[in-house]
């Protein structure tokens, strides 16, 4: 297999390097004559006049920067033939070659590939004129096509080359994001050299005009999906930041449980990540982590900092935590998709859990999730009146409990991502709490 | 020599708001002063003018290519190889078109006669025709200028504008950012 792959990037190689570079001169060489004729001069220099503007002027797209000059490339094969294109071509690749990288093997495997291009479609120009059947604007559409095409493959293989990538990778991440502008600007070029064929160069002002419009227009939806983008990126900080406070604030009421939440969405978040859920799933159940105690505000501190054992009494009030929060976050009329998180992480499969007494499925994924690690880090986390339990006994508890307390598949899976990591790194997360400086979710990114 | 494209780029720097703080600095100006002594050296012996001409090219670009850090250099460095071209192969003299040159109203004889230093007739028989001086320019001075010029002629623009602390950089302008280099 990977001698294949060798033999492929050889033959690759020799095609971008010798092949690329062969065709460059070639082409370039048969046009030179074609540029020599005094009545040629004017349009080599109109070209070379319009290609510098081109390399300047470009179109911004979302996640590209397109210039026009493949447009006034295919408007100078389709008004004059292959040698303006071609001259095109050379004066684009001198000006890129000088000004923005200095890199002569590239610089001609660029050119060849354009230079071919180029000829292809100067070739087919040709032979669609010589059948008399095409209208030209039909023809002049087929080869903006090609164009668009040929330069695009040719392209992809150099690039596959260079940046040692797979042909088809190369050109399906060229294409992405700009094929409908390139070809709305090729299509432009071509009916623009019709107009300047009939009416002259006058009709250079409507085309003008046009492609400025087009730009600006681009300028401006682009600019405003990046400032939504950014709006986007700062609510989303945002709620971060509010619904980290938010844990924090309940943790700070129920003194035995400092950076609980955390520590609860983090193993949430791992679990969810094991068992392959997207990330918008797995972030959700960070943040019903996160969450998943908020009720606690509702319940006296006397109750909850109370350092000896509950009375049935107190423990029902400490039991209502699940249903308080529900109903705050429910109000609150945002999270909504966390709302199963907070009502239900105390249930369990058998159906003793509350508050609904659900079985089995019945229990929301995100809850059966957080109950697994709810309970994980109630057991392991040190409390002011005792010392948290070995990893290996909660563990062992956790397996005890798989089918009764907690989902069997979901508990095999924390175990496996508990084992998983390394011992210092556990007793970094377990040790973790709100004083500390970073952040939970920075510490292993 | 392009005085008029060089007070224009003045008047769009003054517009832009530039004003000369201090002197760029160039490596290997003595490069430079090379090329104007040998330029010199073509001013008095025109009929050997070819020789001394093109080894001045030689000199200029190479300058150039030790100053290549700035765009506006660069930019210089295309229209002057392109030049370099039309006149290494044409002699050491650049080519002009007569049927435009008539249109100057300048005197051709010294042309025609070869006692120009750095300017010959165009023939059938030049090389690379449409790198030489073939494209009339009306106005603000009229001038017979070749497709290298453009680029010398941008160069300038740009040189001027950096001069007058007002750079404009093609490359952002590529990449469809500002135009303007931040400093």
């Amino acid at each position: 297999m990977r001698q294949k792959n060798d033999l492929r990037f050889i033959i690759k190689g020799i095609i971008v390097q010798v092949g690329f570079v062969l065709a460059a001169i070639s082409i370039f060489y048969s046009s030179l004559s074609e540029w020599e004729p005094r009545e040629h001069w004017g349009v080599l220099f109109i070209y070379t006049l319009l290609t510098v503007f081109s390399c300047f002027l470009p179109v911004r797209l979302s996640n590209a920067v397109l210039t026009v000059n493949n447009a006034v490339i295919f408007s100078g094969i389709l008004l004059y033939g292959v040698w303006v294109g071609v001259w095109t071509a050379v004066i684009e690749a001198l000006i890129i070659a000088f000004l923005v990288r200095f890199n002569l093997i590239k610089a001609i495997v660029n050119l060849g590939q354009l230079l071919m291009t180029i000829w292809t479609v100067a070739f087919l120009n040709e032979w669609f004129q010589s059948l008399h059947v095409i209208s030209p604007l039909i023809s002049d559409l087929l080869l903006a096509v090609v164009y668009w095409f040929v330069n695009l493959i040719l392209c992809g293989l150099g690039i596959s080359y260079f940046y040692k990538m797979s042909w088809m990778r190369a050109v399906k991440e060229m294409t992405r994001g700009f094929t409908s502008t390139y070809l709305l600007l090729m299509i432009l070029a071509g009916v623009g050299s019709r107009l300047v064929e009939s009416y002259g160069l006058v009709a250079l002002a409507p085309m003008i005009i046009a492609f400025f419009t087009i730009s600006y227009v681009f300028l401006h939806y682009y600019e405003n999906v990046q400032k939504l983008q950014q709006k986007v990126e700062e609510v989303k900080s945002f709620n971060h930041k509010f619904l980290t406070t938010m844990a924090a604030s309940i943790d700070a009421r129920d003194h035995y449980t400092s950076g609980h939440s955390q520590r609860v969405a983090h193993w949430g978040r791992e679990i969810a990540k094991q068992i392959g859920m997207s990330p918008e799933k797995v972030e959700e159940v960070y943040f019903g982590g996160i969450l998943h105690d908020i009720g606690k505000i509702g319940i006296e501190d006397e109750i909850l900092n109370k350092k000896g054992k509950l009375t049935p009494e107190e423990y029902d009030k400490i039991k209502q935590h699940t249903v308080i929060g529900y109903e705050i976050i429910k109000q609150a009329g945002m999270f909504h998709e966390l709302l199963p998180a907070i009502r239900s992480h105390h249930e369990r499969i058998d159906g003793k859990g509350y508050p609904d007494g659900l079985v089995g499925n019945e229990i929301p994924l995100i809850a059966r999730i957080l109950a697994i690690s709810d309970a994980f880090d109630a057991m392991v986390a040190d409390r002011p009146y005792r010392k948290g339990l070995p990893v290996e006994e909660a563990l062992q508890e956790i397996r005890r409990g798989a089918g009764t307390q907690f989902d069997e598949e979901l508990a095999s899976y924390f175990i496996h991502v508990i084992n998983k990591l390394p011992r210092e790194e556990l007793e970094t997360i377990i040790r973790q709490n709100d004083r500390s400086q970073k952040p939970l979710q920075d510490v292993f990114r | 020599m392009l005085l008029d494209i060089i007070c224009f780029s003045f008047l769009v720097a003054l517009i832009r708001g530039g004003r000369i703080k201090e002197f760029p600095k160039f490596h290997k100006i003595y490069l430079l002063v090379v090329t104007v002594v040998l330029q010199a050296f073509a001013v008095f012996f025109p009929l050997q003018g070819g020789i001394f001409i093109s080894i001045a090219y030689v000199f200029i670009l190479a300058f150039l290519l030790f100053n290549r850090e700035f765009e506006d250099i660069r930019i210089f460095l295309v229209g002057w190889l392109l030049n370099a071209i039309a006149i290494w192969t044409n002699g050491g003299k650049m080519p002009i078109d007569p049927e435009q040159a008539k249109k100057l109203p300048y005197d051709l004889e010294p042309v025609i006669n070869g006692t120009n230093f750095k300017h010959s007739i165009l023939t059938e028989s030049s090389n690379f025709p449409f790198l030489t001086d073939v494209i009339y320019m009306p106005s603000i001075i009229p001038r017979i200028i070749s497709i290298g010029d453009i680029f010398i002629m941008l160069g300038a623009f740009l040189l001027v504008q950096r001069l007058m602390n007002k750079p404009i950089s093609l490359i952002q302008l590529r990449e469809g950012k500002s135009y303007a280099t931040k400093k």
